[in-house]
């Protein structure tokens, strides 16, 4: 599927004074996705998206809208709009006044104005606070005005800048959904920007892993999850065991090597012999059993149960593995049937891991 | 002896009994004293507890008194558009700067303050005056040969001197108010499309209207009052009611100076509540 480029992002650096916020970061945004940037703070993200909105400048690297090079243009000549991370919102003005900004400044007539700001505000279901202050609101009320008030305008890139971050986790989780069916009635594109990986892989189509002012991985939310491209990235979203494994031969696409005196099998990365490498494998792609599993492609360990913690619809096992090593094994709440105490083994088919060098 | 809600309501009451025996001793009396002075029949020396409206009327009456109350109102006006076209765009400088070097610089402008009002309006008479500073210079650049008249026992040096007598007191609200306005109002307004000078009349404008009311209540409307200033740098050209009123009590004609005050005093009410009803009451405690 060949797909329409709506922004280029090409070798884009961004200097702080001696500190490179940004360094050499080439991405492609499609038209209509939903891509989420994440990252820990200090990742660079949202400078990348300031410079994307036009409020800072690359300090090398281009911007394309379309085709047409925006590095330079300041941020009110550019078909993007910003929902900021403090939302932002005009304290001297109504709700009304506040999505109608841009309109007004746009000159518009009066009466259009007043069709588009009512459909913004139907749109995040506001509609009938049109005339509060926004100071009177509440902090989940105050988002969908700010998101309102950068909709109205039709942007082609919708850039939201950690918008939910001061609201508490229940009104975070509902947002979520509404931001999906937002994103999906509206039809632009949207870059999201967050430092928490639950809420990149509920919201994104495609997520932009970054850290320390470079993008790492950018992809399928799927696959970035399954395939992860470096140890940070696996480790940073969702849970991982990581193994250190010295490689000690490569036999077609398998490789084998020792893990602290344990050998394990797993997929071939062009590795040497003697290199390290990081082994991840996620918790629920672990199986625990009494007996030694049978057959197959596996890795199988043996251990003992150490610490059973429950989680509700599911169990996390710490296992002490003979080596001394301790690995976390996720298993549906139903199928938990281990004490601590209890002597496993510990299997994993060898495709579900992923071999990693850095 | 109680309970509750009447023993809190007592306990506010009893804290607050000093400073309301205090204001009302010290203000309220003293204002009544003046007000009904000012009511009673011309005479010099002493009072003569007689009711009358003469000095009043004579207020509005007296052809004497006509340029005084234009030249405060001019004065006082002048003085603070060009208070505020001068301090607004240093409280905005020293708002976007770093907020250390921003402090020190205010810190700068306050040392000024701490010098005795009336040996900084004598500074003034030696640098405006006809052999001060400014005249000998521009004669000696050669760019005059008489100095100066309108620099010196003019309006012009009044306004002038409210100007540096003031100035602290409006770059600090302004410096205080700018500095509460979060900086991405700004990004976002001009993300939304707005260039510079629409961010400034959009946004920047209408949240600095705590500070132009606060500049209207603690620079104009004291300012009006004013005697000290236009006595010693005003001349003939400079005279502002306060200097009116200030002859007529040193002359002890006291219901003719109180009936001066009351207008004043009248005038300075209806300004502020105009004032209040333009920017509105939260615009004093909410941005």
């Amino acid at each position: 599927m060949s797909r329409d480029v709506v922004l280029r992002i090409s070798g884009v650096s961004k200097r702080f004074g001696g500190i490179w916020a940004l360094k050499n970061v080439n991405l492609d945004v499609y038209r209509g996705e939903l891509l989420v940037l994440l990252g820990p703070s200090g990742s660079g993200k949202s400078t990348l998206l300031r410079i994307i909105a036009g409020l800072e400048v690359a300090t090398e690297g281009s911007i394309y809208m379309e085709g047409e090079d925006i590095t330079n243009l300041p941020p009110y000549k550019r078909d993007t709009s910003m929902v900021f991370q403090h939302l932002a919102l005009f304290p001297h003005m109504t709700v009304y006044e506040n999505v109608a900004y841009g309109l007004k400044i746009r000159g518009l007539p009066r009466d259009e104005i007043d069709r588009r700001v009512d459909e913004a505000l139907e749109l995040v279901r506001i509609r009938e606070l049109g005339d509060r202050r926004v100071t009177k609101l509440s902090g989940g009320q105050q988002q969908r005005v700010a998101i309102a008030r950068s909709l109205v305008l039709k942007p082609k890139v919708l850039l939201l800048d950690e918008p939910l971050g001061a609201l508490d986790l229940k009104l975070r989780k509902e947002l979520h959904i509404e931001l999906k069916r937002l994103h999906e009635e509206v039809g632009n594109t949207w870059i999201f920007v967050t430092h928490d990986q639950e809420e990149a892989l509920t919201l994104a189509d495609r997520i932009g892993v970054m850290n320390q002012g470079r993008l790492i991985q950018v992809g399928d939310k799927w696959d970035v999850y399954e395939y992860p491209k470096t140890r940070f990235v696996a480790e940073f979203i969702g849970e991982t065991n990581l193994f250190e494994v010295v490689v000690e031969e490569v036999l077609g696409d398998r490789a084998h090597g020792s893990w602290n005196g344990v050998r394990l099998a797993f997929r071939d990365g062009g590795f040497r012999r003697g290199e390290k490498i990081f082994l991840s494998v996620r918790p629920e792609n672990l199986h625990i059993s009494s007996s030694p599993p049978s057959g197959g492609d596996v890795n199988s360990l043996y251990g003992e149960v150490e610490v059973e913690v429950f989680r509700g619809s599911y169990v996390i096992y710490h296992i002490r593995l003979l080596n001394g090593e301790l690995i976390h094994v996720t298993v549906l709440s139903k199928d938990a049937n281990y004490d601590p105490g209890d002597k496993v083994y510990v299997y994993w088919t060898v495709d579900k891991a992923v071999a990693l060098r850095e | 002896m109680f309970r509750g809600e009447d023993r809190k309501r007592f306990m506010t009451l009893i804290s607050n009994l000093p400073t309301a025996t205090y204001v009302f001793l010290l203000f309220y009396i003293p204002l009544g004293i003046l007000i009904l002075i000012s009511f009673t029949v011309p005479s010099k020396f002493r009072v003569i507890w007689e009711f009358t409206l003469e000095n009043h009327i004579r207020v509005f009456t007296d052809p004497r008194f006509y340029t005084p109350i234009l030249n405060t109102f001019l004065i006082v006006t002048a003085a603070t558009l060009a208070l505020i076209a001068i301090g607004f765009p240093i409280a905005y400088y020293l708002a976007r700067v770093r907020p250390d070097l921003g402090l020190k610089i205010i810190f700068f402008l306050i040392i000024p303050v701490e010098v005795n009002y009336l040996i900084r309006i004598y500074a003034w008479r030696v640098i405006l005056g006809e052999n001060g500073l400014i005249n000998s210079f521009l004669i000696s650049l050669g760019l005059i040969d008489k100095p100066l008249t309108i620099l010196f026992y003019s309006w012009v040096s009044v306004v002038i001197v409210l100007i540096h007598e003031w100035l602290p007191y409006v770059v600090i609200p302004f410096y205080v108010n700018l500095v509460g306005i979060p900086r991405d109002l700004y990004e976002a307004a001009m993300d939304l499309g707005a260039n510079k000078l629409q961010v400034f009349r959009s946004i920047t404008l209408p949240l600095v209207k705590p500070a132009i009311l606060t500049v209207m209540f603690i620079v104009f409307i004291p300012s009006l009052g004013e005697f000290a200033i236009p006595a010693l740098v005003g001349g003939q050209s400079g005279v502002m009611i306060g200097v009116l009123i200030d002859r007529y009590l040193t002359d002890f004609r006291l219901a003719m100076g109180a009936a001066l005050s009351f207008f004043l005093l009248i005038v300075t009410l209806i300004l502020s509540l105009i004032m209040i009803k333009i920017f509105g009451y939260e615009s004093l405690y909410q941005r």
